[in-house]
């Protein structure tokens, strides 16, 4: 018995249209339009641009102009470097077509317009050479024969902090959406599992009736409908996750595998928030209608639609990311692409757990009804 | 005919303020093609639901083949071929697939299943449509796709809920003709309808509902025989002068004689012979009229005589 429903609940869950469109194709249209949208925002976001900067009396201090020289070239250059006279300097920075203005001489003096990342970084090359300038200077004064390897120690980049990545991970903020976007889909599983309950109560639909006039063991339904519906939903998360991953080549780092678990879970876990919702006593048309509604607003809450707002809540009311679904969903993903250890992905794979099983208990508990007042 | 099938004794059912069922009670014997009939709102599907133990009651006992029948009779409900009022398909399976899910719920053995499903298509004439969907489907093959899942897995109690609401006359006619061979294969049959034509076409026992109370019970011989009326006489006539109708209204055994201009309708109880005595009077007075002719009793008759009312809705 259990088989044939199941079998039957498969095949006929294949077929509903909306669920193709819904959990399929519209997952992979808004994860294209993602990927075409934030592709060039992060590359512009993430790409050195080198610092306009004029000199002054470049002519005078040919030491300073090698410099200057050897970090404007290559791909990676820090500087663009146009050598110039005061007043020309004075007009590009009023321009702002330079970010600070370079007085060569004994002592390299800087002039900016203003304060920012560039500016900040032109101070720090000027002060920098000024350090090492004296340092060379007292060396071949003092002790010339420890000059050349005075010069090397300098030229080496030594800094008294190292950098210790925290994760091998993407940490492309913009991969937040694509986690955002696998989470709506894993909601979306709500409309998977509104029949489930409706199909199997004899007052919510004709077919529940029908089904409850059969000596079929309504527990024994429910398990199979519910089984068939989450291995619907399993196939649209795989697929999801194929398509961002593989598709649009999104780097979920090196635990693709247990970013498919998450997706997974989150899957059963939005078929059960429909199973409760299908449970309630409401015509279905509304059903269908609290369930898209609060899987949008809650997509919306973990940051689908507007990318700061789970930060945002996290401030305000983090109590809330602990309990939406669709964020317990996306700080799984986030979880393994970021942190080293799997401590906060294991409490995120738990909180799914519980809440599908708050879920199916509710629903349960409205479905056990065997007889009913009115139909 | 010994063995009762369905036994429902003193039945209450109140939704609120309303009583649905009204200590209804019924005993159905096997093999009987047992018709429940009354206008919408009667109780029928009440009723229905009631039997079929998805409904809860206030009062009363059911016993289905001897047993008391409650949701998880799972041994008496593999028995029973249900054929709802609203069509309960999945739309997302074929019109083969839709019979063999339904007789899976009944029926696990693959190869019995196999063919109960072909004989169910064959006998609701749905070969042809086998791997349509329930979409594609007209309304009176969407009524026999209902019907084939019913009874595929061959109960031994059919319950028909007005199955042939908004079927078109062909369709109406297969699905009647088909009940009846069911039954003549030895299923026992309830079949509940507002329409008095099918019911007394078709069941052997009527029992006639309103609001929520069995007025009248027994075969449609004995119903008739309940009323006053054995024969209606309509003649189209257009001139009657009111001497003519009191004389026609006094004659033996006419009870009643109405002329409203165009017609002269003339109950009569019991006797023999009423036309000819009506048509002497008429030409006695050198009286000319149009068509003449006589209407046995209806259940409608029944009814309105019972309740004072007409059984069936003014839309039907």
């Amino acid at each position: 018995m259990f088989l044939h429903i199941f079998k039957y609940e498969l095949l006929s869950s294949l077929r509903v249209k909306d669920l193709i469109i819904w959990l399929m194709i519209f997952p992979i249209a808004l994860g294209t339009f993602f990927k075409i949208a934030f592709g060039n925002v992060y590359a512009r976001n993430t790409e050195f641009s080198a610092i306009p900067a004029a000199v002054v009396g470049a002519e005078n201090d040919p030491a300073f102009r090698n410099v200057c020289d050897s970090v404007s070239e290559g791909d990676e250059a820090l500087l663009k470097v146009t050598y110039t006279d005061e007043k020309t300097a004075l007009e590009m920075l009023e321009r702002g077509d330079v970010e600070g203005i370079f007085y060569a001489g004994d002592e390299v003096m800087l002039t900016v317009a203003g304060s920012g990342l560039g500016q900040t970084i032109l101070k720090s090359f000027a002060d920098r050479y000024s350090v090492s300038a004296a340092i060379i200077k007292d060396a071949l004064m003092n002790d010339p024969a420890s000059a050349p390897a005075v010069i090397a120690a300098i030229s080496e980049d030594v800094s008294s902090c190292r950098e210790i990545p925290l994760t091998e991970g993407n940490t492309d903020n913009m991969v937040q959406y694509f986690y955002n976007l696998i989470a709506m889909v894993a909601m979306y599983g709500a409309v998977t599992g509104l029949h489930v309950s409706a199909g199997n109560q004899a007052n919510m639909s004709p077919l529940g009736a029908r089904r409850s006039c059969a000596p079929a063991r309504k527990s024994v339904s429910i398990a199979a409908s519910f089984l068939g519906s989450c291995i619907i939903q399993g196939l649209c998360m795989v697929l999801c996750v194929s398509f961002v991953a593989f598709a649009l080549g999104v780097d979920f780092g090196s635990r693709l595998p247990l970013v498919y678990a998450a997706a997974l879970l989150g899957g059963c876990m939005g078929v059960s928030i429909g199973f409760f919702v299908g449970a309630l006593n409401m015509p279905e048309s509304a059903k269908t209608g609290v369930v898209m509604s609060f899987s949008m607003l809650m997509c919306f809450f973990s940051g689908l639609m507007v990318g700061n707002m789970k930060a945002l809540i996290s401030a305000k009311a983090p109590w809330l990311n602990m309990i939406n679904p669709a964020a317990v969903v996306s700080d799984s993903i986030y979880c393994l692409n970021i942190y080293s250890d799997y401590r906060r992905f294991i409490v995120k794979m738990i909180s799914m757990v519980i809440i599908t099983l708050v879920f199916v208990a509710l629903g349960l508990i409205l479905t056990r009804r065997k007889k009913y007042a009115s139909l | 005919m010994e063995n009762t099938v369905v036994k429902i004794e003193n039945l209450v059912k109140r939704y609120g303020e309303l009583i649905a069922l009204d200590h209804f009670s019924l005993e159905i014997k096997e093999g009987e093609i047992f018709g429940l009939l009354g206008p919408n709102g009667s109780g029928k599907t009440t009723t229905i639901n009631c039997l079929l133990s998805l409904l809860s009651y206030d009062k009363g006992n059911i016993e289905l083949f001897g047993k008391k029948m409650t949701p998880v009779s799972y041994d008496i409900k593999k028995d029973i071929g249900v054929i709802m009022q609203n069509v309960a398909v999945l739309n997302e399976l074929t019109v083969y697939e839709n019979i063999d899910y339904f007789c899976g719920l009944y029926i696990s053995d693959k190869a019995l299943r196999k063919k109960y499903v072909e004989e169910a298509v064959e006998f609701a004439g749905l070969g042809d449509f086998v791997k349509f969907y329930p979409k594609k489907l007209s309304g009176g093959l969407l009524r026999r796709l209902n019907i084939a899942c019913g009874i595929a897995h061959k109960p031994k109690l059919i319950i028909l809920d007005e199955p042939t609401v908004a079927v078109d006359p062909q369709s109406r006619n297969r699905i009647l003709e088909g009940i009846e061979e069911l039954n003549r294969a030895g299923a026992t049959v309830i079949y509940t309808s507002h329409y008095m034509e099918e019911v007394e076409q078709l069941c052997t026992r009527i029992a006639i509902m309103d609001k929520g109370r069995k007025i009248a019970e027994g075969t449609k011989e004995e119903l008739k025989r309940m009323i006053r009326n054995t024969e209606t006489v309509t003649i189209e006539i257009i001139e009657l002068p009111e001497e003519v109708r009191a004389q026609i209204a006094s004659l033996p055994h006419v009870y009643s004689a109405e002329h409203d201009g165009e017609r002269l309708v003339i109950c009569c109880s019991g006797g023999k012979h009423n036309l000819i005595r009506i048509l002497d009077v008429l030409q006695s007075r050198d009286l000319g009229f149009g068509r003449v002719y006589t209407e046995l009793p209806t259940l409608n008759d029944v009814f309105l005589e019972i309740t004072g009312k007409a059984l069936r809705d003014k839309e039907d």
